[in-house]
Formats: structure tokens, C-alpha cells, sequence
């Protein structure tokens, strides 16, 4: 029998604190749905975490009212989560790949830790920002 | 997120339970910072039960530790659950905090 494909899943939430815990129970449900390894879990939901975290953050600059959207699809080989808002654009210096030496605890700065995170974690990680508004964030792992 | 906040003689015990994400974080680090300074020897954060911490819980615990610095304190971090190690470990910061392993 094939694998049952929950297909792809699009999830709407409020740019609340309160509602990366709804993030956090959904991403973990269509984890198991698509049998993404158990162990594996954990670091995923953490990445997806950050990312909205950071759309709640900067993005909106703390505003609960607007929204976080996210998308999740799996193929046998790949995994992809995209993360979007329609905050401000966070500028492209605050993006840029950097290479991965161990963190000065004196210099860290929280939202660039988030981000530090997400590239640990996934394989490919895309941002994308509009001209006027909005950012994407475009996160890929091979299964 | 439950703190519980025990002093000894010799040092304050934070213990936290639960979720630490970027909206419980801000309990944590007011309930840190406000501990240092008068926490006798220092602090020791009991990690044990906290079931999901972010970058934000991890900020915490490294302002938790400047502060600690400042004034002249121990911070060390207790038990920490596998969830708070993996972070750690993630962020690359998990040789930056004094560990003990036993609660």
C-alpha cells in the first residue's frame, strides 16, 4: 500500500504569542500524518516555531491581529514549509547566510539566534519580501 | 510554563515546567533578572520539566547568565530535559552554561 499523503495543508493563525502553542500541536500532528521520523520531530517544530516567531516579532513588531500563514507539503523525498506574513519587509542584511561558528554569548542577538536555528535545521532555507509589505520564508529538508 | 522559586542558604532554585516559547519567556526572564542580585551564592535554574523551550527561552537563559556575571554570581543550569539540551546544542550554546545533572 502507499504511503497516505495528507496532501498539502495550509493553516491560517493570528500573529498571537498564544498561538505558536496551536502551530506547535498542528505541525506535529501532519508530521505524524506523513511519517516523518519521531526523533526528527522535535527540531522541526522548533524551526517552524521560530520562523512564525518571527513574523510575530519583527515583522508586526508585536501586533496580535494580523495574520501568519503557513503551508506544509511533503513528497516522498522532500519536505516543505513556507511561512508568510503581510508585516514589513525585514531588510535583506538581516537574512544574509552566515557561516556557523559558536555564538558569542556577549554579542547574541535574539532574533538572529531564531534564524540560526532555522538553517540548522533545514536544508534549504529561501526568504522572499515584498516591495511595500510582506515576507516568506521557504523552508525545505530531504526526508 | 509553572515557575517555582525556592531560596537556600546558598543559592536561589528557579524550577520551571512546561512550554517555554516567546509567550511565556517574558515570565522567565522577569522572574531571572529579579533573582540575581539577591540570590546568596547564585542561581540555579532548574530545567528538568520543561517539555518545548525556543531561541527566546534560550535569550533568557543567556541574559540570566550576564546578569549572573555582573554581579558576581553563579548561574548553572539543573537536569536540563533533552528538549532544552537539543536547543542548546542547536544554537551551539550548550558549552556556554555550567550543567549539573543532578536534580
Amino acid at each position: 500500500m502507499a504511503d497516505p499523503s495528507p496532501g498539502t495543508l495550509r493553516v491560517e493563525v493570528s500573529s498571537d504569542p498564544r498561538a505558536l502553542g496551536v502551530i506547535r500541536s498542528v505541525l506535529q500532528v501532519w508530521l505524524g500524518l506523513i511519517r516523518f521520523p519521531a526523533d526528527r520531530r522535535p527540531e522541526i517544530v522548533l524551526a517552524v516555531d521560530e520562523a512564525c516567531s518571527n513574523c510575530i516579532r519583527h515583522a508586526y513588531g508585536g501586533q496580535v491581529d494580523e495574520t501568519v500563514e503557513l503551508c506544509f507539503s511533503a513528497t516522498d523525498d522532500w519536505l516543505e514549509i513556507v511561512v508568510s506574513d503581510r508585516g514589513t519587509p525585514c531588510p535583506s542584511e538581516r537574512t544574509e547566510c552566515r557561516p556557523l561558528e559558536p555564538p558569542d554569548p556577549e554579542r547574541l542577538r535574539p532574533g538572529g539566534l531564531g534564524l540560526r536555528l532555522i538553517r540548522e535545521v533545514f536544508d534549504e532555507v529561501e526568504f522572499c519580501r515584498g516591495t511595500k509589505t510582506g515576507n516568506c520564508v521557504t523552508m525545505r529538508l530531504h526526508r | 510554563m509553572n515557575i517555582q522559586i525556592t531560596r537556600t542558604e546558598t543559592e536561589t532554585i528557579i524550577a520551571v515546567e512546561g512550554e517555554v516559547d516567546l509567550y511565556s519567556s517574558p515570565e522567565l526572564r522577569k522572574a531571572v533578572l529579579k533573582a540575581v542580585p539577591k540570590s546568596g551564592g547564585g542561581l540555579a535554574i532548574d530545567l528538568g520539566g520543561v517539555s518545548y523551550m525556543d531561541s527566546s527561552g534560550v535569550a533568557t537563559l543567556v541574559e540570566g547568565l550576564r546578569s549572573a556575571k555582573k554581579h558576581d554570581k553563579s548561574f548553572v543550569l539543573v537536569g536540563p530535559s533533552s528538549a532544552v539540551m537539543k536547543v542548546l546544542e542547536l544554537a551551539r550554546l550548550d558549552r556556554v552554561f555550567d550543567v549539573r545533572t543532578d536534580a
